[in-house]
């Protein structure tokens, strides 16, 4: 079981307000996708709640316990963060990374990987169909099945809350649809999933609720109908959107200069960064 | 095909084999047989006695002992910065060490107390550098690269300085130390440093696990749980202990610190609890060997043993990591 409560979370880069009011309830078996424009803080968010960084205000709450007071290992215990664009180590074969995501399952300076180590590793590797693969060397694996041997060390780190970060950002159409169909599975063993997306449709296409990031603060968070409304999503990227409805589910388009209601009435769109 | 237990009992029978050469092999000439005796009979009299135990069986202690601690070191280094260009020197140690002997020799310090000046001077720097490198809690590859790099250049000016204008006599005790040599040293200087450089070993030991999950980057790490600024720091102090006992044994032995790590990794792969394990073999290796070497190709001349591993290490390198073919392991897969 994981259950991740943010309560008014603030978090600052230095003296700068990043992300204010924050609160943010993700109940085990959940899958939430965060959504906002670049630079907004998305990132930051995941690495204050993996308790990376501190939050300047607000508590993070896994399980109903502060991660703060707990240590190193437990939080490794209830929480994970694979990172984007995450560089593959040479010389390792996929099962040496996935074995190495059970660190915090032995003392610092235990030196063995026990059988219990490997059991969790290989299942893991199962479980993301990488089974076969297990001994290739890591920097052999494609951009998607490099992806699904982090999970399978997220798994293997056996974490009650998996973060993530942008996922999907370099795969193609069939692989992004895979790694996203194989977070939703795993969040429904009882895990909480959080997982930023770039992609507004990805997320509808997914998750249980979407947290709409903008303006410094939390916009929106609820199911996908709801949070992705077009006022909401202007608001937090400054540009047009049209929502239609397909076969009872949503999407969202942006509009662009040959889109038909092209250009808007809004004014001058913000830069949103990058 | 070989296991990595196979390889690693390889290493340590060649290793064995280096001491074992070092010891019936130097400057005077002993027979075999009277080595062997004098081996078996410690408390014996007699020259050869005299010349095993007191001059050759120590030098070839205190070449394993810097073998291991600038092999582990450079290891160390080159697994926490997550580059493959590193050595053990980069921290400062050898400069800082350099300088004070320099400056030790030139005025006229009594030879004993020249390599604790040394060893203290290399813990200093590297400390200076450790502290510029300095980010939030933990430390910044890069500074540490830049701090280290601008360091090491302040210290050689001051080595020129003394070497040229202010060593009247002193100056040769002074190059045998930047050329790195194990001429003269017995078991006096070797119960000094091994102390030291047993309790970087211990630290290096504790941190390998860290270290290995330091493989996958520090974001990786945090998350799976590493406490990734208590290993940069423990790992930095590992390898400046060992870097500062052996400097202080030897002088600057470069080279050994940038290539065994690679060749470690070559023959036995990546994973940091079998490479350090075989870095120190190669090590142990490695100098004893070329130790054997300086004192028997031109004697009574020694080679400065610095000097020699260079001359055998660089090409070997370049002809391993340049030719064509050059990501094939040495000893098939």
């Amino acid at each position: 079981m994981g259950h991740l409560t943010l309560r008014g979370v603030r978090l600052a880069i230095g003296e700068r307000t990043l992300l204010d009011a924050i609160d943010l309830d993700v109940r085990p078996g959940e899958l939430v996708a965060i959504v906002g424009p670049n630079g907004v803080g998305k990132t930051t968010l995941l690495r204050a709640t993996a308790a990376f960084v501190p939050p300047a205000a607000g508590q993070i709450l896994i399980d109903g316990a502060e991660l703060s007071t707990r240590s190193r290992s437990e939080r490794a215990r209830a929480v994970t963060l694979i990172g984007g664009n995450v560089e593959a180590p040479h010389g390792m074969s996929v099962r040496e990374v996935v074995v190495t995501g059970r660190f915090a399952h032995r003392a610092w300076w235990d030196w063995m990987v026990g059988d219990s180590d490997l059991f969790a590793a290989d299942a893991a590797l199962e479980r993301v169909a990488l089974g076969p693969l297990r001994d290739r060397p890591f920097d052999t694996l494609s951009s998607g099945e490099r992806q699904r041997a982090w999970l399978a060390l997220a798994l293997a780190q056996d974490a009650r809350v998996m973060l993530l970060d942008e996922p999907t950002s370099h795969l193609d159409a069939r692989y992004a649809v895979e790694i996203l169909t194989l977070l939703l599975d795993l969040a429904r063993d009882g895990r909480a999933v959080v997982t930023v997306l770039h992609d507004l449709n990805e997320a509808a296409a997914i998750a249980d609720r979407i947290a709409v990031l903008g303006q410094g603060t939390l916009l929106a968070y609820d199911k996908p109908a709801t949070a992705l409304d077009p006022a909401i999503l202007e608001r937090a990227f400054g540009i047009a959107f049209d929502r239609v409805s397909l076969d009872g589910g949503t999407r969202v388009l942006a509009r662009g200069p040959r889109s038909p209601r092209y250009p808007t009435d809004l004014p001058q769109a913000p830069s949103a960064g990058h | 095909m070989f296991t990595n237990a196979t390889r690693l009992i390889a290493l340590a029978l060649a290793a064995g084999a280096a001491l074992a050469l070092g010891v019936f092999v130097g400057g005077a000439p002993l027979a075999p047989g009277d080595v062997a005796y004098a081996l078996l009979h410690p408390h014996a009299a007699g020259d050869a006695n005299a010349i095993v135990w007191s001059l050759r069986v120590p030098r070839v202690a205190i070449a394993a002992v810097v073998g291991i601690a600038l092999a582990v070191a450079g290891f160390l280094l080159q697994g926490m910065l997550r580059n493959p260009l590193v050595d053990p020197f980069l921290t400062g140690v050898s400069a800082g060490a350099g300088a004070a002997i320099a400056i030790a020799v030139a005025a006229g310090v009594a030879a004993p107390f020249v390599p604790a000046l040394g060893f203290i001077s290399g813990l200093g720097t590297a400390l200076l550098v450790a502290l510029l490198a300095r980010r939030g809690s933990g430390i910044d590859a890069e500074r540490l690269i830049l701090a280290g790099v601008s360091l090491t250049a302040l210290f050689a000016a001051i080595v020129a300085l003394v070497l040229t204008r202010l060593a009247r006599n002193g100056s040769d005790e002074i190059l045998a130390w930047l050329a790195g040599s194990l001429a003269g040293r017995g078991w006096n200087e070797l119960g000094w440093a091994a102390p030291y450089a047993l309790a970087g070993l211990a630290l290096a030991l504790l941190t390998v696990p860290s270290l290995n999950a330091l493989r996958l980057g520090s974001a990786i790490a945090r998350a799976i749980g590493v406490d990734v600024v208590r290993a940069q720091w423990m790992l930095l102090a590992s390898a400046t202990l060992l870097t500062a006992a052996a400097v202080s044994l030897s002088g600057t032995i470069g080279f050994v610190g940038l290539i065994v790590p690679h060749l470690a990794r070559r023959v036995v792969g990546t994973d940091g609890r079998i490479a350090l394990v075989a870095s120190a073999f190669i090590g142990a290796t490695l100098v004893p060997l070329a130790d054997a070497l300086s004192r028997s190709l031109f004697p009574p001349i020694e080679i400065p043993l610095g000097v020699l591993l260079a001359f055998i290490g660089v090409p070997t390198f370049l002809y391993l990591y340049l030719r064509p073919a050059g990501a094939t392991r040495l000893w098939g897969t």
